[in-house]
């Protein structure tokens, strides 16, 4: 795994944006990469495959452990919603996505789970459309790359699709996001692809008429994708709705990635598999004895409010607007290093199948919204 | 074994998506005055703040384009509602368009992404 220089495409910008990818650049900042990438060997790419599959199993199996012994409290997760989460589980409603965060040491040879953004990831049409076009400029056919979100993502549409509770699939997101709309409408093409009928609604025009969910022209909705957070939906005005609905709406991803998008999965994982290999110790409290760690609130997006202790003292830490729901204690990663920064590995399971990895890149050693993501090759 | 994708083929998103963020002319920018309506019978808002307000967002949507698809369709031949507007900047006299648009509760979702400085992504 190691950083090579390309020769910069002075036409890079009008090839992305000709793509439909807006949000390359951040106020003047970089956040795609196009002149270098990570070149990584085959044996790394199925060490993240298989390392991928392995978690995703063992978060299901954290999910039934604590959906079983009800610790939901932990979570945060509010009472009135806890027996849908139970609800879906059983009934095994339908999830499309989740990423994995990767550390990687290449001294040790060694990868660690930092953490699951299991309800709404972000760059998946960086990873899936973006990158891959970029191989097809810089490589051709020539070469591989890890990525085979698009294929993954139209085939599991339809594997969803006999599923649905109705036959238009309603995606919604907030709406000023470029880089959500994009992300959601990038979801709804594969879904197209997959032969399924879809409307675009943001969440703010979500309608409720007393029994149930309306689109814009009041017409019921049973089945929506939303990219948008379940903790923050369950602690919104209509967030008691959801339970109330007569329609019992689908909800992708469902109710029960409650459970695997909190941090607090990961002291769970770490009491059920402890001292697993892909693993970093993790505490729910206090550091337990740890003096290199990471302090990070249970629902942080973009690594807001994390901290960094080295040696029992604070090194580094970001502001946000989260942490007042607790914080779990993870042991400190290595992170791999080169000299454009700190990166990490995003591996994307969809329909439980890995199927594509992202690079992000960073000036210290948090992830954050301003990461650059950074294309990759296999050679 | 290949591990990529063979072919990538997208339907729906275009570069009607990247020209989202493009820089605003200062015209855009400054001084610029917007009003809207939802009906012809109705009278105008004035959303220049809020125009201005989002142009300043370094990767969100506030142009034109995208402040027309917030507004929403009401069907039944009624025409375009938005909740960014006064409600009488969208009805107007328009007295069955005033009752679609009231009889159903909007925004009940979506205030949290306005609280956060995060995207709803992660």
């Amino acid at each position: 795994m190691k950083i090579k220089n390309l020769t910069k495409d002075p036409n890079w910008i009008q090839r992305v944006e000709a793509l439909g990818y807006g949000y390359h650049t951040d106020n003047n900042n970089p956040y795609w990469i196009d002149h270098y990438y990570f070149s990584i060997n085959n044996q790394l790419a199925d060490k993240i495959y298989d390392a991928t599959a392995e978690l995703w199993q063992m978060c299901l199996t954290a999910v039934e452990y604590v959906i079983e012994n009800k610790k939901y409290d932990l979570f945060h997760i509010p009472k009135y919603i806890q027996h849908h989460i139970e609800k879906n589980w059983e009934n095994d409603a339908p999830s499309i996505y989740g990423r994995f965060d990767f550390a990687y040491d290449k001294e040790t040879d060694q990868l660690k789970m930092l953490e699951f953004n299991a309800d709404t990831p972000t760059s998946l049409f960086e990873c899936g459309a973006v990158q891959w076009f970029w191989k097809e400029h810089f490589f051709g056919a020539n070469k591989d790359q890890f990525n085979s979100v698009h294929e993954q993502l139209i085939t599991t549409w339809a594997d969803i699709k006999p599923h649905l509770k109705s036959d238009i699939l309603y995606f919604c997101c907030v709406k000023e996001s470029l880089e959500d709309l994009t992300t959601i409408e990038y979801l709804r093409d594969t879904a197209i692809q997959a032969g399924i009928q879809t409307k675009l609604i943001y969440i703010d025009d979500l309608g409720w008429n007393g029994r149930c969910f309306v689109d814009t022209e009041d017409l019921e909705i049973t089945s929506i994708f939303k990219l948008y957070p379940w903790e923050w939906m369950v602690n919104e005005e209509f967030g008691i709705n959801i339970i109330n609905d007569i329609n019992e709406s689908q909800w992708i991803e469902p109710s029960w990635k409650m459970i695997l998008s909190n941090k607090a999965i990961l002291p769970i994982l770490w009491k059920l598999y402890p001292n697993h290999p892909l693993l970093l110790e993790s505490h729910f409290y206090s550091p337990n004895g740890m003096t290199n760690y990471v302090k990070k609130p249970l629902l942080s997006r973009e690594g807001a409010n994390i901290s960094l202790i080295a040696n029992s003292n604070e090194i580094y830490s970001t502001d946000g607007d989260y942490g007042q729901e607790g914080f779990i204690y993870q042991k400190l990663a290595h992170l791999h290093k080169e000299e454009t920064g700190f990166s990490i590995i995003g591996s994307w399971i969809i329909g439980q199948e890995p199927c594509g990895i992202t690079f992000r890149e960073s000036d210290y050693p948090i992830t954050t919204d301003k990461s650059r993501f950074i294309p990759h090759i296999i050679e | 074994m290949i591990k990529s994708s063979k072919t990538v083929q997208l339907v729906l998103i275009t570069s009607l998506l990247a020209s989202c963020n493009k820089p605003k002319t200062e015209q855009e920018t400054n001084n610029q005055k917007v009003y809207m309506r939802a009906d012809s019978t109705a009278q105008y808002t004035d959303v220049s703040n809020q125009y201005k307000q989002q142009n300043s967002h370094g990767g969100g949507m506030g142009n034109a384009l995208l402040w027309y698809m917030a507004f929403s369709h009401l069907g039944r031949g009624m025409g375009y509602a938005s909740p960014g507007l006064h409600p009488n900047s969208v009805s107007g006299t328009n007295a069955a368009k005033a009752k679609a648009y009231e009889s159903t509760k909007r925004g009940g979702f979506g205030n949290s992404a306005k609280t956060k400085e995060s995207t709803a992504a992660s």
